[in-house]
């Protein structure tokens, strides 16, 4: 009987660990594999474990168990360590980043999540290898991919210098997997560098409110390179991101709220952008009717009021996720459902510069466009809008090119595009909220709706202003009033709707009908444009 | 002390609040006219009124202060 029947069959003595002699030896080498797992898994070690906890954040580990469904993270690389003579006998847990797969509502999702209590999570170069890996792996399995973020940036060492010349694979790749799976890029922890732009290219970036920010620099560079002397925070925290510079979309409480914030998002979208985004059934009736809207819009069309009211009334069950709410509020780009299905909605807020697009808020749109375009999310566009705001201050700012940017994003979208005509909508104002021409699906307006070139004061100081001119001084401003009126009569939904150049006219409490009702008819579109690299974008 | 400023080039159309007066975080000081739409400008702070820069049929450019507010 050789020795592995021996081991098989039923009455032979078993292999006894600690024995020496005719048994196998696994005992040791199993307990030696526990204490590296375990070793493993306690991260930075207790001290910097409790150093994370006591400045309000959780663990990686902690992390990853909110943010997949339980059970069913794999990990990939857990053994992993430094590797480098450099740093001596070292234990680096993970190499400072944890990669692998979990299912997000029972869908699977690639991860990288930094650990800051390995080394400040500093980007290593087996750490980079796993995530460039598991990055390749999101590529080819076609799922979205997440970074939790929480690392210092480059791992910098004295024997760094110009090896540095073959580096930064990482970024053409994220730009490769652009629009072909959903990015996350979730900032737990301060951030610097090299996973600044990771969240640059990331399509949904939430902030967790004073224990994250990024900076191309972090604050001891700024220090050294330009003399000035800032916090992370004041340099880079939610406030700046949120509310000012619009790069991240959404600030959160805690690393709680931003982990389900991240699964809320995901559940928007397509594992990837050959996909349709998956349905949401609701109790909510397509065909509701939304009479608070009545009371919510005034008829009197310069008189402002919060469209978000509007676009929460509308959606099924309420439920929106509002995207950069507090950056360029002029305009309101949110996701949600409409009769199960995800909807990417941009609606102009009269609350905020009177609902005129400026450079921000063109800016905002058209990323938002990009982003429902590339992964199949239909889109809705509730038009009040007295158009680009002119002047001076604004040309300064480059307003053409960012208005021409969001024209180019709504020009560009093959998604089923539907419009919703509130009050005005005036001018490029009218293009870029996808007017008609713009391949809009189902385009119908509210009884309210004012659709021109541009509003009768402003047409009658260009049309008319010889005969202004002729008439004497105190007679003017009579005459430009009854100017105004013969003008205005011709901004007229009937004048539009006479033309078949919209497609219904409809009560404002059928809007939740009407947007369903577009998105029924163009569940199929399906549009080829002309062969090209790529068009040469306005940004 | 807490300032209030224009956020677009505008004709000044209504002053609503009054020196002195208590204002609560978002209660309207003016209400400027640009881009046919009346557009409210509020307070982020709650406190006094302490000055009013503006008066009706002014121009205020991007940036113009409009009103000062003391913290309460």
């Amino acid at each position: 009987m050789s020795r592995d029947e021996r081991a098989m069959s039923d009455d032979a003595p078993r292999p006894v660990s600690h024995e020496g002699g005719d048994v196998h030896e696994w005992g040791p080498l199993v307990d030696g594999l526990v204490a590296r797992r375990e070793q493993a898994l306690g991260m930075g070690g207790p001290e910097l474990v409790d150093r994370q906890h006591s400045l309000g954040k959780l663990t990686v580990r902690e992390r990853l168990e909110r943010l997949v469904d339980q059970g069913t993270f794999v990990e990939f690389g857990m053994l992993a360590d430094h590797m480098d003579p450099g740093l001596g006998d070292r234990y680096l847990a993970a190499d400072g980043c944890v990669t692998g797969v979990g299912d997000v509502d029972g869908r699977r999702v690639a991860i990288a999540a930094y650990d800051f209590t390995v080394m400040a999570g500093s980007m290593g170069a087996v750490g980079e290898d796993k995530v460039s890996r598991i990055r390749e792996l999101a590529l080819r399995q076609r799922i979205p991919m997440v970074w939790l973020l929480d690392s210092a940036g480059a791992r910098i060492s004295s024997q760094s210098g110009s090896t540095f010349a073959g580096m930064g694979a990482l970024f053409r790749e994220q730009v490769a997997m652009s629009g072909v799976v959903p990015m996350v890029a979730a900032m737990l922890g301060h951030c610097a560098a090299g996973t600044a732009y990771i969240p640059a290219l990331a399509d949904f970036v939430p902030m967790v409110k004073g224990t994250s920010s990024m900076a191309l620099g972090g604050r001891h560079l700024v220090k050294a390179a330009v003399g000035e002397d800032v916090t992370e925070e004041e340099m880079g925290g939610s406030a700046v991101h949120t509310k000012v510079s619009g790069v991240a979309d959404l600030e959160v409480a805690d690393d709680d709220e931003c982990l389900a914030v991240v699964r809320r998002y995901l559940s928007f979208f397509p594992s990837n952008n050959r996909e349709r985004p998956p349905e949401r059934p609701t109790d909510d009736p397509v065909d509701r009717r939304v009479d608070e809207l009545h009371a919510i819009v005034p008829t009197a069309p310069r008189r402002a009021y919060d469209v978000r009211r509007v676009v929460t009334a509308i959606v099924d069950d309420g439920d929106v996720l509002w995207m950069k709410p507090d950056w360029a509020k002029n305009v309101v780009t949110a996701l949600a459902h409409v009769g199960g299905a995800a909807v990417g909605i941009v609606a102009n807020q009269p609350m905020v510069l009177g609902g005129a697009l400026d450079v921000n808020a063109a800016d905002k749109a058209a990323r938002f466009v990009w982003l429902c375009d590339a992964f199949n999310i239909p889109l809705v566009f509730l038009h009040d809008v007295p158009g680009f705001v002119v002047g001076s201050a604004v040309e300064k700012q480059g307003i053409i090119r960012h208005g021409a940017k969001m024209l180019f994003a709504v020009s560009e979208a093959t998604v089923p595009k539907i419009s919703v005509v509130m009050r005005k909508s005036y001018g490029a104002g009218y293009f870029v909220m996808n007017g008609l021409a713009y391949e809009a699906d189902y385009i119908v307006t509210w009884p309210t709706a004012e659709i021109a070139v541009m509003g009768p004061d402003g047409a009658v100081a260009i049309i008319h202003r010889r005969t202004l001119e002729a008439v004497p001084e105190e007679e003017r401003a009579t005459k430009r009033l009854e100017l105004a009126e013969e003008i205005r009569r011709n901004i007229d939904p009937y004048v539009a709707a006479g033309h078949a150049k919209v497609d219904d006219v409809i009560d404002p409490a059928e809007t939740r009908a009407a947007i369903a009702r577009g998105l029924r008819v163009s569940r199929d579109k399906h549009v080829e444009r002309p062969w090209r690299k790529h068009g040469v974008l306005p940004v | 002390m807490a300032e209030v400023r224009a956020e677009i080039t505008a004709n000044v159309w209504q002053v609503v609040a009054e020196e002195g007066q208590m204002v609560a975080e978002g209660d309207e000081i003016v209400i400027l006219e640009s881009m046919k739409m009346e557009i409210p400008v509020v307070t982020e702070t709650p406190g006094v009124v302490r000055e009013i820069h503006v008066q009706p049929e002014d121009v205020v450019q991007e940036g113009d202060l409009i009103a000062i507010i003391d913290e309460s």
